[in-house]
Parts: structure tokens; sequence; C-alpha cells
């Protein structure tokens, strides 16, 4: 098998096609179409004790693999561009290359990823999120939706593709128009995963997304010190390439990305997990995504999951101990969302809630006295309750109901309350006031919103009168 | 791609980062936010196009301008938004050495223009990069070179094959290497193409780049070409709206100095989804035309997303498609809509009955892929813009005004404000500090405040206690000249029968003292439709008929457009609508009345007032361009020209065309018209004339320049060629960036009217004046910028001024000064009535009268 693909290997056009689909940094983070050849088992997976030296096969093997220096620029920029490539189709339309030995994943892995910790996240409701190596920032943008969210982070060694990919986690028209219920400070930092910097400390969950097969081995050495000793969040998810899945993959490379500086198997990764784990009080289970063809059940899921959590959570005082280390990640951007526990927010979306209410139960009111008024001439006099469906057995029945003073109409305040949106903004009926206050006219006794009922629209002069005025003014 | 798409493009920015993926699958309709798309759709720098590059080796020292200017082959839609590199006033013998007038007091002024200082000496070096071998992604050149340790720390703008830096390379040509990946090596060859000075229209549009990322470093918002904070708005929510206040920014280089201009701006934002609009309309009456309603009011309105921040036009509403219902995702999986909101953005929707809004989407790229469809969830789709019912709520609009209208000393704040955070802020301090920049003081000035004008009646001289208003000072004056009203009719429903009588009488009242003889009308009573008022007027058309008074019951539009449409095309006839709505309030019936009869002369081709005009046989022109409300694509062109020497009496026209077209055609043709009435009523050609063109589009001057005024002069010389004028072009251009202030009674304010600025805020390579003819009651006064394209009349810039000045004395709606001059004004007023009622151009027999006042 591994000798039909290489023979099938220099392709004019192929190469480009197979290759452009796959992200070459990190940050892609897809698994496009990986090795053809089978890994030797003699392999040496790099393990803790051992840590096999740097590799870069993924340069070597494509230079090898390009058929002439024309499909060299190709290749050249899928290699800067990978980051752009926000989400690679797994082999969607691969020209070519051993069709039968292609493994699509739908949706895609990478997908599949997000949504293992998103789900996670829905689950368990974190409130501080951080994300290593985040890259193009796609996961936190999925993150930043989520309420239970109240500080997110991002870590990457690399500034640029920070400073290209911030744009994604910006605030716009929309969360100012409807605010988040809880406030939520996105933070982007540059910088190694393995120092240790305070600024990520006190996390409930860590993810570090297909990252670990992207470092040294000296960096992976120091890597479960600086995540699990020195940060110390409740719950880190650590996702990485199952190489016992790569035979199935009708590629030509040995690793999955040209970037990878090992993939592990099961064992490897489970090792080095549960020793990580043991040394600094977590447990772990493993899972995976991406579930192998049938018959080859054997090789496990394509990608391996580790779900860490602290034996002893995390308490206050063990927060605020220790730890005084230098910063040495540098932010590259902070975004703040707006939130009703602002109070300029909060007192906007209360009155949009409380004129909204008031100016339809005085069109209502306006409206049954208008056919009251008709129905004196008419033949069939028809009486149309004001009241709409929404107000059929609900809360607001035993309230106080609004009433008419001559040419005021009044809106207690008891009966605003009573509305389910309302009563959950304020909490309690004096916020309700205190918000409103500057925005209506209360009654004395501040009981009631007053307004008037007669429009003020009737009295004036400039309006639209056909070609009667000219307003150049 | 457009110039705004090119230069978005540019890798430079944050901002500009767009989607690359996601394009390679055509489904026939995948839902809308499958993927995120680039967050801020609108943050195109800069209208501008893109600095062309220089492909020779040589270094051109002057200034990049011509090539800048240089219309590419098949680009079109460029618009050189700055309208830089077009020296018109060089071509003016008589203004070459001094453009500026003498008459009238001088006026203290502040303005929202300060200064930028540079070294002596600043240039911006311009380098063209080429990638060897070369390199398709713009992204990836950009990285690459930005990357390179040579430019790291270095200022520099670079677009993927111009690079733009404040310090000179040692070499005139260098080459560098770079790796894309490990062992591949790449030669980046910069070659320096122009040494450009702080003046050349590059180093503005450039400047202009750079403030745009400041005021972004100063955590505002692009939309548009303007500049918003969403950290402090005013909201009022009795009308759900929300206002950002923000800056719409411009640097230039006026006479002498470089400037920076910032005028204060607001954007409107609407708290209201589409579903509580939807819920609201079907819980008012008439539940049976909910859907159509719906339809009428949805359709073709823009709304946000709130999720994405992403803006859509409504296209259709499918009603049978309900959140519980799925769609297939790109990946081929079903979901249902609700799940998808849940899963992707944590939404739970509240409402499982609402129908989807259809989007049609642009299509990107190559446009072989099949339209996609977008469907989106009303609850989550904010309203943007106002819509026409709102702009014609007047208490909305009120409420707005109060609000928007800063007055000068407001306005100042907000202006020491900016320039305040500009100063202090870190980061856009070190991005002046870069290119050399240096944010100076406001600048201040002196205007002039011209004369004011006497107002010619038939027997007296009125001077006015207010130019801005002198209707009660030609109380009891007789019109200038008022023809007699024998044979009209009044047409009203049978409701209003009583305000019809109450009007005539109201009518004859103020009509005896203005010298307006009016006979008895025939007065018809019909039903309250449209139908019944058309065939009335039908019914009792005649040859003498001389004017049709509707009164209307209610200010629906289709009415008042059948009829306006019926008397301008079928049975030209002059016609006046009022709303009785107008008519039944208490104590104003003499005003209203006195305002109905000046109209009403007017639209019977009378005369009202006139101004003393000291040039005889001068023709006045009035140009302007509309949009047609209908039929898009099509604009109308109004053009009014004065038929005599008083400047008393119009020549009017519009002519619909496509937006396309150029509009010299039809100027032709009008032109002759003017020609032919002016040689009627005064036996000769007008020895002077004098165009004013309005409705000149940002990006438009040059083709003004180039096409428009040759034809006009040609269309003169065909007309008979032994005729030839002396012709001036003015654009007059009513929206402008500078404002004034005056400091009085230390205080703030708006100049006084008839001040004239054409010093220091004016452009060094144009004939050009600012001039505030307008009285602002609310909010600060916006000065009328008016550009000499072309002039031989020879006049003394002070003599142009002034007679602008008079002309903006003369529009017959309006007992007071206005902001343009009164042919322009008339000329909006044709187009805005054939363009929104008639559709269609009116009969020429209705071009003596001004009938669309």
């Amino acid at each position: 098998m591994s000798g039909r693909a290489a023979s099938a290997r220099p392709r004019p056009g192929g190469g480009r096609s197979h290759e452009s689909r796959r992200p070459a940094g990190r940050e892609g983070r897809e698994v496009g179409q990986p090795p053809g050849p089978r890994p030797s088992p003699a392999w040496p997976g790099p393990a803790l004790s051992s840590p096999s030296p740097a590799r870069r096969p993924g340069g070597a093997d494509l230079r090898a693999s390009a058929p002439g220096p024309g499909l060299g620029a190709p290749y050249l920029e899928v290699d800067l561009v990978h980051h752009l490539v926000s989400d690679v189709m797994v082999d969607s339309d691969v020209q070519g290359v051993q069709v039968k030995e292609n493994i699509k994943f739908t949706p895609s892995l990478s997908e599949q990823r997000h949504k293992f910790v998103l789900d996670f996240v829905r689950k368990h409701k974190p409130q501080k999120v951080a994300d290593l190596g985040c890259a193009n920032c796609k996961l936190l943008w999925r993150l930043k939706y989520h309420e239970s969210i109240e500080v997110l982070a991002g870590l990457d060694i690399d500034e640029n593709i920070l400073t290209r990919n911030i744009y994604r986690l910006h605030t716009g028209a929309g969360d100012y128009l409807d605010p988040r219920e809880r406030p939520l400070t996105i933070t982007l930092y540059h910088g190694s995963v393995v120092e240790k910097d305070p600024c990520l400390l006190g996390f409930d969950l860590i993810t570090c997304i297909e990252l670990i097969e992207h470092l040294e081995a000296k960096e992976l050495a120091q890597f479960p010190e600086a995540i699990f000793g020195f940060l110390s969040p409740t719950t880190v998810i650590i996702s990485t390439p199952n190489s016992e899945f790569n035979p199935l993959f009708s590629g030509k490379t040995v690793f999955r990305h040209p970037d990878h500086k090992f993939e592990w198997d099961r064992t490897q990764f489970q090792s080095w997990a549960l020793d990580a784990a043991r040394h600094y009080g977590y447990s772990v289970e493993f899972t995976g995504l991406g579930e192998p063809p049938p018959g080859a059940e054997a090789v496990g899921f394509c990608t391996q999951i580790g779900v860490f959590v602290k034996n002893i959570p995390n308490t206050d005082e063990s927060l605020h101990s220790e730890k005084t280390t230098e910063c040495t990640h540098t932010k590259v951007g902070t975004v703040i969302y707006p939130s009703l526990k602002e109070e300029k927010y909060l007192r906007k979306a209360v009155s949009n809630e409380v004129f909204s209410y008031i100016l339809k139960m005085k069109r209502d009111l306006l409206e049954s006295l208008k056919m009251k008024n008709d129905s004196d001439g008419c033949d069939e006099p028809e009486y149309v309750q004001p009241e709409c469906d929404e107000f059929k057995n609900d809360p607001t029945e035993e309230t106080p109901k609004p009433f008419c003073i001559e040419n005021v109409f009044y809106v207690p305040l008891e009966r605003l309350f009573s509305f389910p949106k309302i009563k959950h903004l304020c909490g309690d009926r004096e916020t309700l006031k205190m918000l409103i206050a500057d925005e209506v006219t209360l009654s004395s006794d501040g009981s009631s919103v007053m307004i008037n009922i007669v429009d003020e629209e009737d009295c004036d002069l400039n309006d639209n009168d056909g070609d009667d005025y000219d307003l150049d003014h | 791609m457009t110039g705004r798409a090119r230069v978005r493009a540019r890798g430079v920015y944050r901002s500009s980062e767009s989607r690359l993926s996601g394009q390679s699958q055509s489904s026939a309709w995948s839902h809308l936010a499958a993927k995120d798309r680039e967050a801020a759709t609108s943050s195109g720098l800069l209208g501008i196009k893109r600095i062309p590059q220089k492909s020779e080796e040589g270094i051109s020292a002057g200034d990049g301008a011509e090539c800048t200017l240089v219309q590419r082959g098949g680009r079109t839609q460029h618009r050189n938004f700055l309208e830089l590199g077009i020296h018109t006033r060089e071509k003016l013998e008589h203004v070459k050495d001094c453009k500026t007038g003498t008459s009238g007091a001088p006026v203290k002024l502040v303005t929202n223009i300060f200064n930028l200082a540079l070294p002596r000496e600043w240039h911006l070096f311009q380098y063209h990069v080429t990638f060897s071998p070369e390199l398709a992604s713009k992204r990836l050149r950009i990285a690459l070179l930005c990357s390179h340790s040579k430019f790291q720390k270095k200022a520099k703008v670079f677009d993927g094959s111009i690079l733009f830096l404040s310090e000179k390379l040692e070499e005139k040509v260098t080459t560098l290497s770079g790796e894309t990946r490990p062992g591949i090596c790449i030669t980046i060859t910069v070659t320096l193409t122009s040494e450009l000075p702080s003046c050349s229209p590059v180093c503005i549009q450039f400047f202009n780049i750079i403030f745009r990322k400041i005021l972004k470093k100063l955590s505002m918002y692009q939309i548009g070409r303007n500049f918003y904070s969403p950290v402090d708005p005013v909201e009022i929510p009795q009308h759900k709206l929300s206002l950002w206040p923000g800056f719409a920014i411009s640097v230039s280089q006026l006479e002498n100095k470089l400037m920076f201009t910032a005028n204060v701006t607001h954007k409107v934002l609407r708290n209201e989804t589409v579903l509580e609009f939807m819920t609201d309309l079907y819980n008012r009456k008439d539940k049976s035309r909910f859907i159509e309603t719906c339809e009428k009011e949805l359709l073709g309105s823009v709304v946000l997303t709130r999720y994405n921040n992403k803006t859509y036009r409504i296209d259709d509403i499918d009603w049978s498609v309900k959140p519980t219902d799925t769609f297939q995702k790109r990946d081929g999986t079903r979901i249902t809509y609700f799940d998808y909101y849940k899963q992707q953005y944590d939404i739970k929707l509240s409402d499982l009955n609402q129908p989807m809004l259809v989007s049609q989407l642009k299509r990107k790229g190559t446009g072989n892929e099949e339209a996609r469809i977008a469907h989106l969830i009303p609850e989550l789709c904010y309203f943007t813009g106002l819509s026409k019912r709102m702009t014609s709520d007047f208490r909305l609009m009120k409420d707005l005004a109060t609000n928007t209208h800063l007055n000068p000393l407001l306005r100042q704040q907000r202006l020491s404000r900016l320039a305040d955070n500009i100063q202090r802020n870190k980061e856009a301090r070190f991005e002046l500090e870069t290119w050399g920049l240096q944010f100076g003081c406001q600048m201040s000035l002196t205007g002039r405040v011209v004369p004011s004008e006497k107002i010619l009646m038939q027997d007296t001289i009125c001077q006015p206690m207010s130019s801005a208003n002198w209707s009660k000072d030609m109380r009891n004056c007789k019109l200038l000249g008022a023809r007699a009203l024998n044979n009209w009719l009044i047409v009203c429903s049978h409701r209003n029968e009583d305000v019809a009588e109450n009007l005539l009488n109201c009518l004859r009242r103020v009509s005896g003292p203005m010298g307006f003889h009016i006979e008895k009308p025939k007065i018809t009573k019909v039903q309250e439709n449209t139908t019944a008022f058309i065939r009335a007027i039908q019914q009792h058309t005649n040859l003498d008929l001389q004017l049709v008074m509707c009164i209307l019951p209610s200010n629906q539009k289709d009415c008042y457009d059948s009829i306006k449409r019926f008397l301008s095309l079928d049975h030209p006839v002059p016609s006046q609508c009022v709303l009785a709505r107008t008519l039944i309030r208490q104590g104003m019936m003499m005003s209203i009345a006195t305002k109905i009869a000046m109209q009403m002369v007017s639209k019977l081709g009378g005369e009202l007032w006139a101004v003393e005009i000291p040039l005889k046989s001068l023709m006045v022109v009035g140009i302007d361009v509309n949009k047609e409300a209908c039929a898009k694509g099509r604009s109308a062109v109004g053009f009014v020209a004065s038929s005599n020497s008083r400047i008393t009496r119009w020549f009017s026209r519009c002519i619909l065309q496509n937006t396309k077209t150029n509009i010299a055609d039809c100027l032709k043709v009008c032109m002759k018209g003017a020609l032919d009435k002016w040689y009627r009523y005064n036996h000769c050609f007008p020895t002077r004339i004098i165009v004013y063109r309005d409705g000149v589009g940002d990006g438009q001057l040059q083709t003004i320049v180039d096409y428009e005024v040759p034809q006009l002069l040609s269309s003169l010389r065909d007309s008979n060629p032994n005729y030839s004028p002396k012709v001036s072009v003015i654009v007059v251009r009513k929206s402008c960036m500078p404002r004034f202030f005056t400091e009085m009674n230390s205080t703030l304010q708006n100049p006084p009217l008839g001040t004239v600025v054409d010093s220091e805020a004016t452009r060094p390579e144009w004939y050009d004046f600012y001039l505030i003819s307008q009285a602002a009651y609310q909010g600060t006064v916006t000065p009328t910028y008016y550009n000499v394209i072309y002039d031989d009349n020879g006049l003394k810039p002070d003599h142009m001024q002034r007679l602008t000045y008079k002309l903006c004395h003369l529009y017959y709606n309006w007992p007071g000064l206005i902001k343009i001059p009164a042919p322009c004004q008339y000329a909006h007023k044709l187009t805005f009535l054939v363009g929104q009622s008639i559709h269609r151009e009116p009969s020429m027999e209705l071009a003596d009268y001004l009938f669309y006042l």
C-alpha cells in the first residue's frame, strides 16, 4: 500500500491541490492528507524520559515531493498563508491519490474539537477560560458567545497572527444594542506556553488544542510544570494527534503537519498524561474524536484528548497566596464587552423595555377609545379587547391597572415591574425606579409613570404638508 | 475590484483580514452564519483609488499627482473622494494671484480645522517591491516584508507591492532575502520610485489613512468613512434609538498648510428587532392585511444581526419556515435553526413561530456561483437607519435633532476632546511621531460679512430687519408682479367644505394688499379617495383653467402623486395641494393663507420680489441631479434658468435619464430651451451666463471639469455660431466639512448671515469660497461651499461672492435667505417632485411657471 502511494506521488497538479488543503502551521490545526508511508514501528515516540531531537520532516518531504520548481511557489504560499485558511475542508475533493484510502470527517475534525470544548463549557460553565496556542482565535471567537464566561484569554507564540486575528473578537454594534448579561473581557497575550506568567493564574479551564505536538522537546519537558504546576487551573483539555491512526491516511509525509515535532500513539500520550496528572494532583480521563473506519477500530480515535481535573479545587487563598512571578507575556490587545452589569447599559435596557410597554399600553388605550367613538355611529358595534394575547393569564393581571386622569395616562410601576423581563433586569422595584427616573415623568407620589395621551404631533406647524411648506431650515 | 475593496484588501491593517476559506464549496444555499466572516465589513480605509505603481526605474522628484489620478482602464468605479490633483484655478487668469473679496466687515472665526506640522524638507518615500520567485498571495508578501528585520522597527505602509517609508533607504535598489519556510529563499527587491513632498496628492491620501488608523486607536468604530464612539451613546428610548457620537475626518492641503478637519457627526442605531416590529404590527388592527403590510414595511430594509454584527438587506420573508425547521450546513449535516443558534452562539430563541427573513447574499469573486440565500431570524435582527415612517415622524425627528444638532459651544467641546485624545493617547501619538507629524492647534481666521441686501417690491424697497425672514417686513407691500387669477378650481372632500370656504375667505383678505387679484373659483366636492379627486379634476379642466387647488383629507402619498402626475403630464396646469389638517389651525390662518397666496402667485408665473442685480443681460442657471425614487439607475436632472435680467422669472426643465449617462447631453437640450426663452422675452441673447451646479457627488468633480464644462460651452456655440457669451460654472456643495464659529458675548455662536470665508480654509488649487447664507435656529450652521471651476466672465471675486449671496434671496417659497442660490433650490424642488411623484418629464407647457414649488 505504501508503495502504491509513493509511486503515485509525483503527479503534476496533484501536489498542489493536495497541499493547499493543508494548513501548514500549528494554527491550522487540521488534519489534511496525512502521511502515506506507514511510520515504521521503530519510530521513536518522544517520551518524557527520552525526548527525541526536533524534527522538521515537513519541509524536507515537501521539497522532495515537489515535481519541479514550478510547484515550489504554491507550497510556499500555503506555508505562510496557513493561518488565513480558517477551516480547511477535510478532503472534500482531493484530486487523485488513493481515494479509497481517504478518511472524511463530518463535521471537520477541527470543528469537532471546538465543539468538544464548547460542550464542555456548556456543561461545566467555567468563568475564566484560556486557550493556549489560540492562533487564529477561532476557538476564542466561539467561546465568547457563552454567557458563563467572564474572562477569556488567548496565548500564542506568534504575535503577528494575534494582531491579525484579534478583529474576530472585537465588539460590534450588536454587542452594544443587546449587551451581555455578564461582563466579558478578552485578552490576547503573546508569549510561550512554558513561561510562567501570573496573568493566566486562577483560570477554570485551560485548553491546549493540538498544541503539544508543536513543542520542541525542551519545551515539552517544561510544559507540565508550567501548566499543571504553576497555572494550576481547575480543568485542562489537551488534544493531540493519535499516530496509530496515521496509516489510514493516504498521504506521504511522516506527520500530519510539517511543524509537528512528534506524534504520539495512545500509550505514549496516556503515559505522559498520567505522569503529569499524578505529579500535580490531577485526575485525567481520555477520549477522542474522529472515529476510525469500520474494520480499523483498533487504531482508536484520530485525535486523542485528555481531560484533566484538579483533585483539590482552587480556593481563593490558594490563588492569592503565592506566585508573584514577573509577567513575561506581552499583551497584544484587550477587548471589553459592554454588559448589563454596567449601569449605563442596564439603564438603557430597562428604559427601552419600559417605553415599549408604556407606549403599547397607551396605543391600546387610544385604539379602544377610538373604537368606542367609531362604534357610536356604526351599524355593527364591535368592541375589541385592548389587551392582546400576551396579557392573557399572565402575572400582570394581579397588579394595578394603568389608568387615565384627564389627558394623562398613568402606568403604575408595580405593573411595569410585573413584566418578567423588567423584573429580571431590575431585580427590585427601587432599582427600577432609580433606573428610569431620568427618562420618564413619575407621578408626584412616585408610584406611576405619567405620559400625555394627546399626541403632540397635532400641534406642529412644519409637518409634511405636501407642497404647502418648503423647509429649508 | 473597486478602489475601496482594493484598499480594504491591503493587508497592512488589521481590519483587512478577509475570508479566504469557505468559498470552495458552492452550496445552493448555506446558512449565513455558518462561517464567521470579517467582523468589520465596513472598515474600508478610504475610498481612494489604489495608488498605482510606477514601474520605471527613475525617481520622480515631483509629486505623484498625475499618476494617482490617471483613470485606469476598465475601472470606472474609482472615485477620488478627496478630489486631489484637479487644478482649475491656474487656468483662471483673473484669480491667479488673488481670489479674495474685499467688501464687508471683517469677522473673527474659529474653525474645526487643526494645523498639522511636518519637519522642513519632509518627504515620503515610495518604493516598488517585487518578489522572486513571485508570490501570488498579497498576505504572504506583506507578512514576508513586514517581518523582515530591515523593516521591523521602521514606520511603513505596505500594500503588497507599494511600500511607503518615512526614511530613505541607503540604496535606490535594495535586495533582501527572506524565507517563507525553512530552506525556501525569496528575493525581495525594493526600488525607490518617488520622493513625495507633503503636498502631493499621494501624501494627502496617505495622511488620511494614517489618521484613520489613529482614530481606530482611540477605540472608535469606523462606519462608512466616519468614526464613532460606542462607549458613550445618547439614548432616546421613547423612539428606541441610540446615537453614537463621532467624527468625519479628513486631511487636506489648505492654502499653504497641511490641515486636519474634524466634523462632529452621529450614527443612529435602532434598538428594535424585526420580531418586535412584527409583533407590534400584528397587534395593531387589521390582521388580515398583516402579511402584506409587513412585507411592504420590511422588504428592502437593512438589518444588523446582533451575533456577528453584519448587515443584510431583507429581500423576502419566508412565512413557511420556522426556527424549528432544519437547514443544511456547509458540511452537509442538517440542523434546526434553533439548535444552530444555541450551539453556535449560545442564543436561545424565544419565539419558535417566527418566520424567516430572506436575504440574497452578494456574489463574491467570479460570480459563477449560484446566488446564495441567507435565512435570518427576526428576533436576532436589528433595524438600521431611519425608515421612511420614522423620518416623517415629526416628534421623532425633533427629538433626534435636539440631540444631534449641537450648538457651536458643544461642538467646540467635542472637538477639543478629540484633539486632546489624539495628543494624549500613547499609540496615537506614537503613530504621529513615527511619520514626523505634529498635531497642532485649532485654526482661527478672519472672514467678512458682506453687506445685507434690500428687497425690491412693487412700490417700495425694504431693508429687512433680518435677512433670515422678511415676511413681517413685506406685510402690506405689493408684490412685484402678480397675475390675476380668474379661472380656477378648488377640489375638496365633502367633509372639508367649510375648510375650503374658510381658506378662500382668508385668501381674499390677504391677496388684496399683495396686489393679487383672485376671482371666485369653482368649488367641487368629492369623496375622500384618489380616483374621486382625479375624476373631478378631469371633469372640470378647460383650456383657460389657470390653477387647481386640492384640499387633501390626509397626506396619503398616492393621492398627492396622482394629482401631480395628472396635472403635470396629461393636463398641464399649475396645482396647489393643501392638507386639510393645516387649515384647521386656529389663529394661524392668516399667515398660512399669506404663504399659500404667495405660492399661488409664483405658480402662476408671477414675481414676488427682487434684489438689485448690477449686471445687465445676465442669465443664471441652477442645475441639480436627484435620484429617481421608482426606477433604480435613473436620475432626474433639473435645470432652471432665469429668463429676465431682473432674475425674477424662470424657465424650468427636468429630464430623466440613466444615472450613468453624462448629464451633458441633456444640458444641451435644456440650454437651448433656456436661450430661446430668453430671446423671446428679451429679443437678444444674454451676454453673461453663470451656472450653479449642485448635486455633484464626492469624487465627481473631475468629471464635471473634464466633460460637463466643455460640453456646456460647445452647446452654447452650437446654438448660434455668432453667439459667444461669457460663462462661469460654479460647483455648489451643501455639505462640507468645515464649520465656522464666532466668539460673541464670551460664548461661541454661529457667524452672522453673509459671512464669507475665502482664505486659509480654502484650497490653493481652486477658486473657492464658503458663504453662510442660512440661519440655523438649532445647532451649528453648515456653510455652503462654492468652487468656481470655469470663469471667463472675469468678475472680481468680491462680485462673484456678492452675486451668489444675492441669488440666495430669490427663492419664492421662503421670504428669507436660503442656503443655496435660488435657481439651485428650484432645480432641487423640481427634481424632487419628478423623482418622488411624477416619474416622467413634466409637460413643457409648464416650463414658464414655478409649478413645482
